[in-house]
Parts: C-alpha cells; structure tokens; sequence
C-alpha cells in the first residue's frame, strides 16, 4: 500500500496538482480582456507590473497592508496557519528523505521539534479559523459545509502526520492515512478554492495592476494598501 | 416705461405687498405682469423630487401638481389678476434666484418685483450664500423693487420719489431709472446723499464743508435735463437711517438707490448693506439698480 | 412575456417615452409593473457567459469566506454590523447565485438583487482594498447593475437618468441650445465685475476644452461663471464646446453601458472637432470616472486613456496655484478648521489623493485643516454614491448610510468642509438637513474666487471710488 501511495498516485498527483495549477493560471491569464476588465494590461505593462507586485507583497507581508493591521490577532493566527501549511511538509526531514531517494538531492531539513511545533500551528490555527466561521455573525453567513471541508482537508495530513509521529495507534495505517490525505490535498488544489495557492497571486497582480494603470499609478500615485 | 412686470412670488402672505404693487402698476401703466412661482428647489441630485418653497416638504412636481400650484395662485391674486389686462403665470423648478433671473432674462422684463422675507434660511439657501434678494438684485439687467411689508405698498401711484446716491457708477443708472420715472409719471423728485458720519469724529466745520462738495458734486454729476420737480439734499448721518427719514418726510412712495455689492456672504453683507436695512425698514417699496441696461 | 410600458428591459430612447416615464409620479405604475417583469434567463445567462471572464470567475470562485470585507464597508457598520450588509455575501447571494443557477432566476431574485445593487452598495470599492484575495466587489456589483439594467430591474429615476442621456446626451433636459445660452448670459452677468470675461464657445486649438455637469448649467450656472472666472484670471486659453460638454454619467450609475459609450464618445468627438491641447472636467467625481477613468475603455481606445489629457478640476487648479497663475491673497486664507472630503471616483479610482491637499495648502492658514479618519484612498463614500443620493425609494437607506460621513466630520470638530465632487457635497447638504450638525460646505471654485488676489488690470474700474 505504502509503495502504491508513494509511487503511481503520488505521481498521478503531482501531475494533476501542478498541471492543473499551470492549467488554472494560464486560463486565468488568457481569460483577462482589457475591455470587460478596464485595464490597458498590456500598453501600460510596466505600471501594471509595478502596481501588481506593490499589491502582492503588501499582502504576503504580515501587517503590511492597512487590512493586516486592522485585525493583528487574526492576522497572526492567519499567518502561522499558512505559514506552517506552506513550510512544514517542503521542509520535513521524512519528506526529503523521499526526494532524496527519488532524485538524489534534497532541501535542507528542519529539526524535528520545530517542524512538530509548525504542525500544531497548523492544527490550532486551523481549529481558530474553523471556530471564528462559527463565533462571527460576519463570518457565519458567508460560511458553507465547503468551507470546513477545505479546512479539513487541509488540516488532515498535519493531523494524521502529528499521529503517526507520535505513534498512536497503527502507525502504518496512519502513515498511508497521512499520505493519502496529502494527496487529497494535493488533487484538490487545482479544483477547489484551495486554488488559491496561485490564483491568489494572480488576483492580487490583476487589481494592483489595475491600481498600477488605471486607479492612479500612471499619475505618479501610489496605492496605500 | 414699464411694458412687463415680473413679479417673484411664492404665493405666501409676504409677497402679497409686492403682489399690490405689480398689479397696481399693471393697471396704470397698462404693463404685462409676469407671475413667477418657483415651485420648488431640486436638492436630491438628480431625483424628480423637490422641496417645495413655502412648506419645505418634498414633493414631487408633475401635471398635478402643478396644475393645483397654478390654482392655488390663480386664486390668491384672482381680483388682481382680473384687474390687469394681460397677465401670465410662469411655473418653474429651481434655485429661486436663478429661476427670476432666468425668467426676467428669458422675458425681457422691465422690472421684477418681490417681497423681502426677513432672511430666515428657507430650504433652498442651505449651501448656497447670500439671500435670494441679494442675488436678484446683484445679478439683475434691470431695476428689482422690493416691497418688504403689505403697509408698505400703500399704492396710490408715485408722487414723490427719493433717490439716494452713493455717487458710484451703479447710481449713475439708478439716476437715469430715478429721473426717467419722475418724468413719465409727474412725481416730484429728491435726490439725497447721506453723508456717512458714522463712527468717525468730525468737527462741525467740516460736516459743512462737507455737505456742500456734495451738493455740488450731485448737481455737477446728475444732469437734470430741464426736469424741474427736483431738489437736492444732502443729509449727515448713519446712510439707511437718513434716507428712510427723508422718505418718511416726503411721503415718498419710492426710493430709488443704487445696488453695488459683490459681497454674498450673508453675514458680512447684511451688515453692510445699506440697502437692505433701508428695505427692512422703508414705508414704501424700494427699487433698487445695479445695471443701465434697463433705465 | 409581459413587460410593463414603463418597466421593460428597452432603455428609454425617445424624448416621448422619457416624459411618459417621467409623469409616472414617484415611479408608482413603474414600480407595479416591476413586480410582473419576466426574467429572461437565456438572455441572461448567455450575456454572463458572454461578458463574464476570468477576473470575475475568479473572484467569485475564491471568495474564502473570511469575512474581512465586513469592516470595511461603511454600510455595514451603520445598518448595525448585520451579517446581511457583509460585501462578500451581499455579492456572493446575488451575482454568485444568479451565475450558480445560470441566470435561472425569478422576479423576487431580481427584486432582492436590485436593492442590494443600489441600496447596499454605492461601489465606492474599498472592500476592494481591504480583501486579501483583491476581490473588487465594488466592480462586481457595477457588473451586476449592468445586467440588472438589461433585464429592466433598475429603479425608477435611473431608468430615467440613463433616458435623459440617450435623449438629451445630458443628465438633464438641457440642450446644446439651453447650454450655449446659459454660457452667455453667464459672461453677461459677470462681465462688470470680471472685465473682458468670456465664455468662449467652440474656439479651436485652445490649450484647454472645459467640460461640465448638467446641473449647473440647468440649477446654478453660477458653477460654469466661477469656472469661467478663475480660467480668465489665471490667464487662460479655454474653450467649452458647444456639444459634448456634458460630462457626466448616470448611465453609469444604471448599468446602460451602451449609454455610456455614447456618452464618453459624445464628449471625445468634441476633443477631436475642437482639438485643445488638454481637457479638464468640472469639480465632479464620478464625471471624472465616467470620461476619464473608466471612458477610454468604452469609447475602445487600448491605451485606456482619453484622446487628450483629462484632467480633473482639483488637478488643474492645483497647477494654477503651483505656478502662481492663480494667486491668493494671505490674508483671506480660509482661518477656521476645514476639513476635506476624498472622492471615491478620483481618490480611490485615480490616487489624485495629493493635489486636493496642495491645493488647501495654499487656501487654508496653516494649521487648519483636519483630516477626516481614515482619509485618502481609505475614505468612506460620502453616503449618497454610486447613484444612492437620487433614488426615492431608497431614501431611507440612503439616509442611514449617511450617517458615517456624520460621524468622520464631526470627529474632525470642523464647521466647514470642502468637497470638490457633486455627489459628495450633495450628501453632505442632505446631511445637514437630515442630521442637523451644523456644517457648512463648499466647493472649491467659489472659496479660491473669494481669497484671490487679483492682479491689477482684471479689477473693474471705478469701483468705489468713493462711499
């Protein structure tokens, strides 16, 4: 089971997952139309670019941009939560092990405790985001059975990682368990909301190209984020 | 002279003197009396809706509506309006100032008449500065009266005019209206100049003195034309006080004078203006001239 | 399908329809006939396929459900925080479910979309900036009113708006006629006080093309003498054409995006027939969005700019007073607390955040001018935005969204306050008459004519000379 997980389908993923990404983004980009959109991408391209990566690292900066200041404590629990996402399984010394084995180089490794401690992050920030969609009257009305199923499917690998580390219950079970709700993550990047993983960059280039050419960046004004 | 009257009314009580008045000259004068009513002011951007004049309310002009403003006017000035051979009711929507200047300008009229309210801030002067007298009178081509209170209208015809000099260029033009009228109607005429003593310290000497360049000055200035019911005065004074005097001494039932404000600040310029004081307190209309084109 | 006479997805082409529609007091037979207005669905959906790309999809698609936007939308914060005025679900259970059912919709769908088009939203597009996932959802709903308008759910005076525009290309029944007219008798009644005053109509080459809002040639022309005033004093060589001087765009506020291209082609014919070297619009904000901004793309020019360089008011007057075409006189700087109203559609929309505050700094005394917090491109929509200021039967929301401009300005203590943007100084006049505070307001060209410092051979002559 295990050599089935990580061989065959763990390529089939990879192939969905980051296919589908490039696929996403090359849409979206084909998708955009000067005209519907109101915004001369391309005469101006150079404003564009230059808003486009103003209003994405204003964003990927935590209290950077006014919103981030507004709300420190969610924007830390925000931040922690993507962070650990993001940073743990690329870093984990088990998952390099594997890219080692398959191509012979691999990433440099985090020590075990702070990779565990980046995982519970995840667990408790992704319990924080679950518990605010229920405590908010804001957040609940925009809440959808969707919404907890992303948080879980995302939250599942660290979960089944976090037993199978600590060895409790049949650690084989919760390491194929683990694998496959990391792949499920994976396959559902492209099809899902989690598509944000690129479509966020994306989105956020598009409307500070916007601010760039249109709203104010040909007139030598900057967008305060 | 008067071949068209436009008489500014918003058919309450207050324009009711001016109302006297514009009819009466209608009559004798076998003028056209225009009757203005701005219905109401627009101030919901570009809704239909408006608020009315007199109530403030807002309402919605349509057929109705204005068919029942055209009755409810047609109705206070009936015997009026029957007692002047041609007579018109202009219905319009806007800033009231604007609407009578558009309206004497569209019209070609030879005199506007309206009431003067005591300068309450009605609906429409919110954000806009200066009170609908001043801006007619400021901006109008020809002679405005204003007629303040219903006993000041006592309207028999002219007989005696007082015409009140500044010796600014505007007076020149209120000369010309003041001189034109004397003569046309058979009044008598006054030309006055008030010597504005206020808050300086003179000595009596030079009061005198004073006076007598004046006197000098307005039969240099004002050339009578053979006109031969005039005299000349020259009073020291605080201005209003002094010329609401003098009408009062010569029964006048006119006074002629002179507008020359640009000031519409209604804060700094109801206190300098001496001729809205003397409106405010005048037994008789007053008109008043800022432009020759109409003289 | 039963359309109404009045309420029907045909705009209002003929000056007859117009009148029929207008004598319909307050809208009532209009509004009647709405609530038998079929939705036609495949015309519905194939226009959202049609026009709904990758941005759009995109943005409805990653909405993450966070509920930041919630804080930012100022009317949210006035109607009580309820969840109901959130902007993500405000667009998400309008356009995200009309998109779900692909346009399978009914009338009471429409109805509730119409409201929340143009009663919950004023597109001021701050949400825009305060979502991580830079969802615009000010755009959005402007896309919705568009396809809302095609199906004939719009309400009352902006069917009407959008008819005067096709009528009389102008907001408001005045005509090339009435507006040349207008001109003159302006230069007339101002010419003593301002010698050598002009209004000069159709001059070509001039170095600059003035453009308008129908309302003040048709309520307080006073606006086109002032203009008028202080281009003869700086000196300048100007124009106004006698057509395509009318800037504005209710149609915009409608969602008549055919309207719109006439519009703005409308005006840039004029550039073309008159050829200034630049053309600068009234003290108006959503004009300057309309011809300026967001014109270029329905007039189809691929730069995304207009034919010549359009400047706003505040640009120009900004400029005059930096290169003393225009001076003012120290002593008559405004010397009481001032506070300044940002335009959503050329502060957010255009970053022209720094020249309205250059501009006070030459006509306010230093230390008198307060900002209003948050300010800038973090302003809050004047309460009346996007069309909200004119719609009867939204008054009463309209009043309540009123409420947070209340709040900024007294929070700045000031008794006046400047706002270069009809809507805004609209709002801000009915917020006085509805809240009382005590305020005053003012545009820009009437406090720059009373402080200016007139060079001698522009005064009139024998002025006063004696008392």
């Amino acid at each position: 089971m295990y050599d089935f997980l990580t061989g065959p389908v763990l390529w089939a993923t990879f192939l969905i997952s980051f296919g589908g990404l490039i696929v996403r983004a090359v849409l979206y980009v084909r998708g955009l139309d000067w005209r519907l959109d109101r915004v001369a991408y391309r005469p101006n391209l150079k404003y564009g670019i230059r808003g486009g990566l103003r209003s994405i690292v204003a964003f990927l900066i935590p209290f950077k941009a006014r919103l981030w200041q507004t709300r420190p404590g969610f924007t830390l629990i925000f931040f922690a939560f993507h962070i650990g996402l993001l940073v743990t399984p690329i870093f984990l010394e088990a998952h390099n092990v594997m890219l080692k084995q398959a191509f012979g180089f691999s990433l440099p490794a985090m020590p075990t405790g702070l990779a565990d401690g980046l995982a519970w992050v995840c667990l408790v920030g992704g319990l924080f985001l679950a518990l605010r969609r229920i405590a908010f009257p804001e957040v609940r009305i925009i809440t959808n059975f969707y919404d907890y199923l992303l948080l879980v499917i995302s939250v599942l690998p660290f979960a089944t990682g976090l037993i199978a580390r600590y060895e409790l219950g049949a650690y084989d079970f919760w390491l194929c368990a683990h694998i496959l709700s990391g792949e499920i993550w994976l396959i559902c990047l492209p099809f899902t909301k989690l598509s944000h993983v690129i479509l966020f960059f994306l989105s956020r280039m598009q409307l500070g190209m916007d601010y760039g050419i249109k709203r104010g960046g040909m007139k030598g004004t900057d967008m305060a984020w | 002279m008067f071949k068209k009257i436009l008489l500014a009314t918003s058919g309450a009580p207050s324009t009711f003197g001016a109302a006297r008045v514009a009819f009466d000259m209608g009559k004798r004068y076998g003028a056209e009396v225009l009757v203005l009513n701005v219905m109401g002011v627009p101030t919901k951007a570009y809704s239909q809706v408006v608020n009315d004049v007199r109530t403030g309310e807002e309402v919605e002009v349509d057929e109705e509506y204005r068919a029942w403003v055209e009755e409810e006017l047609k109705n206070t000035f009936e015997k009026q309006i029957e007692s002047v051979e041609y007579s018109r009711i202009i219905l319009t929507t806007g800033l009231p100032h604007r609407e009578i200047l558009r309206a004497a300008r569209e019209n070609d009229a030879d005199l506007i008449v309206m009431g003067a309210s005591s300068g309450d801030s009605s609906v429409y002067r919110k954000g806009y500065p200066g009170s609908t007298l001043q801006r007619v009178a400021k901006a109008a081509r020809c002679p405005v009266m204003t007629v303040h209170r219903e006993t000041a209208s006592y309207w028999g015809g002219f007989g005696n005019i007082v015409f009140a000099t500044d010796f600014s260029k505007q007076a020149e033009s209120a000369f010309k209206f003041a001189l034109a009228t004397a003569r046309e109607l058979d009044t008598d005429l006054t030309i006055l100049h008030a010597l504005d003593i206020s808050g300086k310290v003179l000595d009596q000497n030079e009061i005198e003195d004073r006076i007598i360049a004046a006197r000098e000055r307005i039969r240099t200035a004002y050339d009578l034309d053979g006109f031969k019911n005039c005299d000349v005065e020259v009073w020291e004074g605080v201005p209003y006080v002094e010329i609401v005097k003098m009408a009062r001494e010569r029964s006048a039932d006119l006074i002629v004078m002179a507008h020359h404000s640009h000031e519409l600040d209604p804060e700094k310029a109801r206190i300098g203006s001496t001729m809205e004081q003397v409106i405010l307190r005048a037994g008789c209309p007053v008109v008043s001239v800022s432009k020759p084109d109409k003289v | 399908m039963p359309e109404g006479i009045l309420c029907n997805k045909t705009p209002i082409k003929t000056e007859e329809q117009l009148k029929l529609t207008l004598a319909d007091k307050g809208g009532k037979q209009y509004y009647e006939e709405l609530n038998n207005l079929d939705v036609d669905s495949d015309k519905l959906w194939a226009s959202i396929q049609a026009t709904m790309k990758s941005r759009t999809k995109t943005w409805l698609e990653i909405c993450a459900h966070c509920g930041l936007c919630a804080e930012s939308c100022f009317l949210y914060q006035v109607n009580g925080r309820v969840p109901e005025q959130v902007p993500s679900y405000k667009i998400q259970s309008t356009l995200g479910v009309m998109v779900k059912k692909k346009g399978k919709v009914d009338n009471a769908f429409m109805q509730m979309c119409m409201e929340t088009a143009w009663a919950k939203c004023t597109c001021c597009n701050r949400c825009g900036m305060y979502c991580p996932h830079g969802i615009d959802m000010g755009v959005m709903f402007s896309y919705l009113r568009g396809l809302l308008y095609s199906q004939g759910f719009v309400p009352w005076e902006l069917k009407i708006g959008a008819g005067m525009h096709r009528v009389y290309r102008a907001q408001m029944d005045v005509t090339t006629e009435d507006w040349v007219e207008t001109c003159e008798w302006m230069a007339e009644e101002n010419e003593e006080e301002w010698p050598g005053l002009e209004i000069p109509i159709d001059k070509e080459d001039a170095d600059i093309m003035y453009t308008c809002n129908a309302r003040e040639p048709k309520h307080y022309p006073e606006d086109v003498a002032e203009a008028a005033i202080l281009f003869h004093v700086a000196g300048e060589n100007w124009t106004v054409p006698s057509e395509g001087w009318e800037q504005t765009s209710l149609s915009m506020f409608a969602g008549d995006w055919e309207c719109c291209k006439d519009n703005v082609l409308n005006v840039y014919s004029a550039i073309e027939r008159l050829r200034p070297k630049r053309a600068i619009g009234t003290e108006c904000g959503h004009a300057h969005r309309a011809t300026v901004i967001e014109g270029p793309y329905w007039a189809g020019r691929e730069d995304g700019q207009p034919p010549v360089p359009y400047i706003h008011y505040v640009e120009w007057l900004a400029e005059a007073l930096r290169t003393g075409k225009l001076k003012i006189d120290p002593a008559k700087r405004i010397k009481e607390p001032v506070t300044l109203q940002d335009s959503c559609n050329y502060v957010r929309n255009q970053g022209l955040k720094n020249v309205t505050r250059e501009i006070l700094s030459y006509i306010v005394e230093p230390g008198y001018f307060v900002e209003m917090s948050p300010s800038k491109e973090h302003n809050y929509c004047c309460g009346g935005g996007g069309g909200f200021n004119g719609i009867g039967m939204y008054r009463a929301q309209r009043n309540m969204a009123l409420r947070k401009k209340m709040e900024q300005i007294l929070a700045t203590g000031c008794k006046l306050v400047i706002a270069p943007c009809h809507n805004c100084w609209d709002a801000i006049r009915d917020l006085e008459e509805e809240y009382k505070i005590g305020i005053r307001w003012s545009f820009l060209k009437p406090l720059v004519i009373g402080m200016l410092d007139v060079p001698e051979h522009l005064r009139p002559k024998d002025e006063g000379e004696d008392e």
